[in-house]
């Protein structure tokens, strides 16, 4: 067992516990923030990538719609590599009411988002895959931004003031003697090790799971609604322009051109349990129709993935519990001193990624009232490293670098243009790393071919860089494709069919992986589900036979990876992937 | 805010990226990438590079691409290739055309500024010094295949001409290209000749540049105004088949105006939907049973190579299959992608040697099966197989006018 | 003789292309862009598996007997297509291919060849080039240049030693394809290696790099042209195997440009470049085929269609957005297109999409819900047929050439194909 202290625990390294990490760890605290998988594994990697003007809110919530203004500045600056500025439009189509424009143009000027009325024409010029039908426009200053290199910046800027985050390491228990919190004891899910920290504080920034930790904290409930949306990425931008269709905010009213692809989202229904995140079909077409009537033919391009969210919604009074998307997305802090009589533990819900920054500057002042030290906030101030050249991103950026390096490095993940260096220097640093973890940082597996071409490539890599044995090289690569299929088969049609054929052909057909020898549990799942979910029994599993397990030695350890392996492929979206 | 020949308004090529399944067979059929690495290869600079895209152009190898149309060709999903690199081209090059581009491009003047005097032209391009200045100043270089100048045009033999006989299967316009009118008047001729002796009665209404040399250097915006332009001089009626020697021209007029530049002139698309390569058009004759094949034996063994912009027109090698109709000769198919001078591509100081690469299975199979004479049916192909090997390169139709006894 | 439309250039296409022109016929086979024959190992496989229904895992067994094994499986797979033809019918069919290509084909001995893979597992399939044959060494020197991207010969080796208890080892040598190169294609070594200059460096290299195993591994670049691995086996001195890559594959593309060349000499006319997009029928027989050309669309007149297209990887097979399943240029019915959960969660499961296809009775002739043929003149053959998931099983390549001879047997001889099934499912 390992044993450390420190000041500040951290729960949860979505981008709210990471903000805070950094607010904490700038203003003199020792941090530690714990995640029971990656960074931005969860909710924060699972949006559609806006960065919000504002322009969203400025009917439905004026407040909130002033605070995206002001941090969507603050997030361009301290952080530009991570945020596009595409712009954005809010048009109404043929379907709306144009009169709700009027609404939005008074409610931006109240809230002081910029936007400008301009005409369809101007509209249409700017993004000719637009629909026509359109009645009016407004250009705002949406942008888009990559939620996990929000997490890694703010995460390296902590990192420099001591911070620390503790990636796949699951919280077990939250102690306290009954008045003050006194540690929290987690488990390292790489090494199965024990890690055990005494603190002063916990601040349970857990978003949909922070009820579980005030579960574990043994403290009286804490009303967390899920709220799941669903994104469907399409393989490439359709526009440049963020498209928001000018209503009051509804399922499907938003279209974002995030990297290569862009994202259409979402949906909103509560669920009880944010580790089984479905992807109906039903869902994706309504999205598949909301495209439609933002860019005639949306159903004739080329769907690549889906993937869900879980919206950390607290419960507010105002509005019936199964409406998630009416809640207050600012946030709600829970002091369990106050509520509880548990003093050192605050307890984080709502919030949205652009206001990420401003969220955890309010929670740590909370902290420091209750802990009567104030110090001021310079988070939006400072630049996060790796973002001092002050560069915002641009599509363009990494056909230029392998224009000018492709000479010198091979290009391992065609579709994302990941090149052998990059995947070598990210193994270097993270021996550990499942593809997924690479995934993430680098984008490999993410585009078009979803892995086809590129897995066997990153195995072959990983396992000549002498960073895993061949097992957990074919395991890591089994379950890579495993977990890109989650969010490809509930999308699955025309030029993706193709695809997906022509995969097969290559891992199946010639590769034959599926005889290749893995273990069975190569990686700790974090995210796999405590129990079989029952609505998503897999309708094969009735009509197959099954082998008899008597009948010889092997078919019985057969029928265990079967099993494993059916529980994965069935939890749905519950990994995240765009 | 978008110029006309940014991707955005290309839609037609730009959708077509989502066919992409990153099959590599583009790759493994494409010359260029087979002779040199510094090309990143059709499926990097089409379908993938596009999706990074977003009116900028910042993978400056995609100057490699020879637009020769073979990716686009062989991809089995459908996937434009090509043009998408066309249309990327184009927006690269919109600020700093070199002038050597400009000028290759624009056929019609430099055909109407050598031919007046065209002893002396053609004696400076045969003078390594002056195409040593040539190479410098303009960048074509010196070795590089240019066409030889006459003193006498299509025009002026037509002006002068009259049938043979009298017209009794229908009338036929007929499209002489530029090099037609300038450079390859004989083939021009021979043309207007055999359909002539198949009873057609042929009317040369005047005509100008189809605009694909400029298209293939991405100068789009006067490419348009050319074709748009000579699809309104060649509609003379619904009905008139249009005959062409100029099997790249044909090309052009059927479908790159369309798919590469985004023309949705209703003359362009009336006129290409009735533009025919003359072998395309006598071989449908002869499937339906009425070309006359009393043709006299002509005992030879040449090599035919067909060009990049004819297969790319989706049907077949129809003069491979019209020669071998001809009692006593002998086609062997070159089964070569491409000569290497896709269009203009070849003559470039840094494109030559790349260009001779692409060509050489083809100018050995030449060398080796009949090095005195070779058959292709594009002009620029044949200058650039001529001047590789040094056989005679002729249109198909001149065997046929012989075939005809009518040479 | 008859005028014959074949559409497709697929292993499916060519075969029936060139088993029609042997008998004399009239062949105009139509293509959109290449067949996919070099998306594919570059072998022939008939059935490697047959795994009633279960998920593959490592504990399967190969099939050893093919055609031993082809009735239980049939049973377990009613609606197969090879269930529409006579079992003989297969081997004949596939003993026919090898002799078309004796130079690129080893001849059918009854029984499967395992071949080794890019990650190191050995895949069951039927006809080998002579270049994989895996002869059970003791020892294997895995080799390959450090500049192809998709080979990893100490990942294969590793793999190698479970799956096929061998003693391997891997070694890189650094030799581009072309000076400078850091990312050399598989086509761009086998053009080197077709020059004797490029092969002998490769053959020094190779040889410095190995210890003294029995048998060298290589990755399957070894040339375009059919002798240059034995030539390079000849010049290292020991047996030589070739490791399936996934695509480019250069034993596919020595297979394409084999056949294309033998359906050309004999006359075949082969149209690329132009889709067939649609047809001339009159009553229950196609007339001819619409080809859009560029600028316009051309219709063919023919005799016989045999419509060789390809599954859902060609796009021939699709399913919409909707979830609609189609078969886009002949409107046929797709058996199996409207059952439930077509497409599951489950990675590992056979997708039931993927056995959608055409029903055809044994002159490949497509049937209507009733089992009845829809144009007595078409025959539909290879990916597009419904009733097997290919990839799994292993068995695209004789399904794909049963189907064609069938086929264009039907066509020459139309009396000795019986039109109706005499296999009862």
């Amino acid at each position: 067992m390992k044993r450390l202290q420190t000041d500040v625990v951290v729960i949860g390294g979505g981008s709210t516990g990471i903000g805070v990490l950094r607010d904490c760890a700038m203003r003199g605290y020792r941090t530690i923030l714990l995640d029971r998988a990656d960074l931005a594994q969860g909710t924060s990697g699972r949006f559609h990538g806006l960065l919000h003007s504002g322009g969203r809110y400025v009917v439905s919530d004026p407040e909130s719609a002033t605070e995206c203004a002001s941090e969507n500045a603050i997030l361009t600056r301290i952080q530009p590599e991570a945020v596009e500025r595409t712009g954005g439009l809010f048009v109404v189509t043929d379907k709306d009411d144009p009169q709700f424009g009027d609404r939005f143009l008074a409610g931006a000027a109240v809230t002081g988002v910029p936007a400008e009325e301009i005409t369809v024409a101007q509209a249409l010029a700017r993004e000719p895959r637009l629909n026509p039908a359109i009645q009016r426009a407004f250009a705002v200053q949406d942008g888009t931004v990559d939620g996990w290199q929000i997490a890694w910046t703010a995460t390296a800027s902590a990192r420099q003031y001591g911070g620390q985050a503790l990636t796949y390491h699951e919280v077990t228990q939250v102690h306290h003697d009954g008045s003050q919190v006194t540690g929290v004891t987690a488990t390292d899910l790489k090494t199965g090790e024990t890690v055990s920290i005494d603190c002063h504080f916990v601040l349970n920034c857990a978003g949909p799971w922070a009820g579980r930790i005030t579960h574990m904290a043994g403290l009286p409930p804490v009303a967390v609604v899920p709220g799941r949306g669903i994104m469907v990425a399409m393989s490439h931008r359709l526009v440049n322009t963020v498209i928001n269709r000018c209503i009051y905010p509804a399922d499907g009213d938003i279209i974002v051109p995030i990297h290569t692809v862009c994202v259409i989202g979402t949906t909103d229904h509560k669920v009880t349990d944010p580790d089984h995140l479905e992807i109906p079909r039903q869902e994706v077409q309504q999205m598949l129709d909301a495209g439609e009537d933002l860019i005639p033919g949306f159903r004739q391009a080329r769907a690549v993935h889906a993937w869900a969210g879980a919206r950390p919604l607290i419960k507010d009074d105002r509005v019936a519990a199964s409406d998630t998307r009416h809640m207050s997305r600012g946030m709600a802090v829970i002091d369990h001193s106050t509520r509880d009589g548990v003093h050192g533990m605050l307890t984080i819900g709502g919030g949205k990624l652009t206001t990420y920054r401003l969220m955890a500057e309010h929670i740590v002042d909370a902290m420091e009232e209750q802990l009567g030290t104030p110090h001021p906030c310079r988070t939006a101030e400072e630049i996060c490293p790796g973002n001092e050249a002050g560069h915002n991103y641009l599509i363009t950026h990494r056909l230029k670098q392998r224009e000018a390096d492709r000479m010198e490095s091979p290009i391992i993940c065609e579709c994302e243009l990941v090149n052998r260096s990059m995947l070598v220097q990210l193994l270097t640093e993270q021996p550990q790393a499942s593809f997924d973890d690479l995934r993430r940082q680098l984008r490999i597996g993410m585009g078009p071919c979803q892995g086809g071409f590129c897995t066997s490539r990153v195995a072959g890599i990983a396992h000549e860089q002498q960073v895993i044995d061949e097992a957990r090289a074919t395991g890591l690569l089994k379950l890579f494709l495993e977990h890109r299929w989650i969010g490809l088969w509930p999308i699955l049609n025309g030029d993706q069919v193709r695809q997906t054929a022509l995969d097969n052909w290559i891992m199946e057909g010639t590769l034959d992986i599926a005889h290749l020898p893995s273990p069975d549990d190569v990686e700790p799942d974090p995210l796999a589900p405590m129990s079989p979910d029952p609505r998503t029994t897999d309708p094969t599993s009735t009509t197959s036979p099954s082998p008899d397990p008597t009948a010889n030695p092997e078919v019985s350890s057969r029928s265990t990876t079967t099993t494993n392996r059916r529980a994965r492929g069935t939890r749905a979206a519950s990994k995240e992937t765009k | 805010m978008f110029e006309s020949t940014s991707h955005e308004h290309n839609l037609l090529a730009r959708a077509s990226l989502d066919q992409c399944v990153k099959c590599t067979i583009c790759e493994t059929q494409c010359p260029v990438m087979a002779v040199t690495p510094a090309f990143s290869g059709p499926k990097f600079v089409g379908p993938q590079a596009e999706r990074y895209r977003h009116g900028e152009s910042v993978d400056h190898s995609l100057d490699y691409c020879s637009s020769c149309g073979t990716c686009t060709l062989v991809c089995p999903q459908g996937v434009k290739i090509a043009e998408l690199n066309s249309v990327a081209r184009a927006a690269m090059k919109k600020d700093h055309m070199p002038l050597r581009d400009q000028l290759i491009s624009r056929t019609i003047m430099m055909g109407a500024v050598m031919r007046p005097v065209a002893p002396i032209a053609n004696a400076v391009l045969a003078n390594g010094a002056a195409r040593w200045m040539i190479e410098k100043v303009v960048g074509v270089h010196r070795k590089a295949a240019m066409p030889t100048a006459h003193t006498r045009t299509f025009a002026s033999w037509w002006k002068k001409h009259t049938p043979a006989q009298s017209a009794t299967a229908g009338k036929v316009v007929f499209f002489h290209g530029c090099a037609g009118q300038y450079f390859e008047v004989e083939t021009s001729i021979k043309a207007v000749e055999v359909l002539e002796h198949l009873g057609y009665e042929v009317v040369v209404p005047p005509q100008g540049c189809c605009g694909l040399p400029l298209q293939s250097n991405g100068i789009f915006d006067t490419a348009r105004g050319y074709v748009k332009t000579l699809a309104e001089r060649l509609n003379i009626a619904d009905d008139v088949p249009i005959i062409t020697a100029a099997g790249s021209c044909a090309g052009m007029l059927k479908h790159e105006a369309h798919e590469i530049m985004g023309v949705d002139d209703p003359a362009v698309l009336r006129v290409g939907g009735r533009t025919r390569e003359i072998s395309e058009f006598l071989l449908d004759l002869a499937d339906r049973g009425k070309l006359p094949l009393d043709f006299s034996p002509i005992n030879l063994e040449v090599v035919y190579h067909v060009p990049c912009q004819v297969k790319g027109q989706g049907m077949g090698k129809p003069a491979l299959e019209l020669l071998r109709l001809i009692p006593g000769l002998t086609v062997v198919d070159s089964d070569a992608t491409c000569c290497g001078i896709a269009g203009t591509y070849g003559l470039k100081k840094e494109k030559y040697d790349v260009g001779q690469a692409v060509g050489k299975p083809l100018f050995d199979k030449v060398r080796d099966v009949n090095p005195k004479l070779a058959v292709c049916d594009t002009e620029t192909c044949r200058w650039q197989i001529a001047a590789a090997t040094g056989a005679k390169v002729v249109h198909p139709v001149w065997l046929l006018h012989q075939a005809y006894g009518l040479s | 003789m008859t005028d014959t439309i074949i559409v497709g250039a697929g292993l499916s296409g060519l075969s029936a292309a060139i088993r029609l022109a042997q008998a004399g016929a009239k062949v105009t086979l139509f293509t959109f862009g290449l067949g996919g024959i070099q998306l594919g190992q570059g072998t022939i496989d008939v059935l490697g598996y047959s795994l009633a229904g279960s998920r593959p895992t490592p504990a399967d067994t190969a099939i050893t007997d093919p055609f031993a094994a082809m009735s239980q499986h049939l049973t377990g797979h009613p609606g197969h297509p090879y269930a529409t033809v006579p079992l003989a019918s297969i081997r004949d069919s596939v003993d026919w291919l090898a002799a078309l290509v004796p130079d690129l084909l080893t001849p059918g001995d009854g029984v499967n060849h395992m071949v080794p893979t890019a990650l190191g597992g050995l895949r069951p399939t039927y006809l080998i080039q002579p270049s994989m044959t895996w002869s059970n060494p003791s020892s294997i020197a895995v080799v390959s240049p450090r500049q192809i991207k998709d080979f990893y010969p100490r990942l294969a080796a590793a793999n190698l030693t479970k799956t096929a208890h061998v003693d391997a080892h891997g070694y890189h040598i650094d030799l581009p394809a072309r000076p400078g190169e850091v990312d050399s294609s598989p086509v761009a070594y086998a053009t080197a290696l077709d020059r004797s200059d490029f092969a002998r460096r490769f053959v020094e290299l190779v040889a410095n790099a190995i210890a003294d195993e029995e048998v060298i591994g290589l990755p399957a670049i070894l040339g375009l042209h059919p002798d240059t691995a034995e030539s390079i086996a000849r010049a290292l001195g020991r047996p030589v195997v070739e490791f399936l890559l996934p695509p480019p594959s250069v034993p596919g593309m020595r297979l394409n440009v084999a056949l294309t060349q033998r359906a050309k000499d004999l006359g075949v006319r082969v149209v690329i470049g132009s889709k067939v997009t649609g047809f001339t029928s009159a009553g229950a027989k196609v007339t001819g085929v619409v080809v859009a050309q560029a600028g316009r669309d051309q219709t063919y007149p023919c005799d016989h269609v045999v419509y060789a297209p390809g599954g859902f990887e060609s796009g021939a097979l699709t399913m919409d957005s909707y979830g609609g399943v189609r078969e886009t240029l002949f409107d046929l019915p797709v058996v199996g297109a409207t059952a439930e959960d077509l497409i599951t969660g489950d990675y590992w499961a056979d997708q039931r999409l993927f056995a959608c296809g055409v029903a055809v009775d044994s002159a490949m002739t497509p049937l209507d819900v009733l089992g009845q043929p829809i144009y007595t003149n078409l025959h539909a053959v290879g990916g597009l047929l419904a009733g097997a998931v290919r990839w799994t099983e292993k068995s695209g390549d004789g399904i794909a050439i049963t189907s064609a001879v069938r086929a264009a047997d039907a066509i020459v001889s139309p009396g000795v194909t019986p039109t109706t099934n005499e296999r009862t499912r």
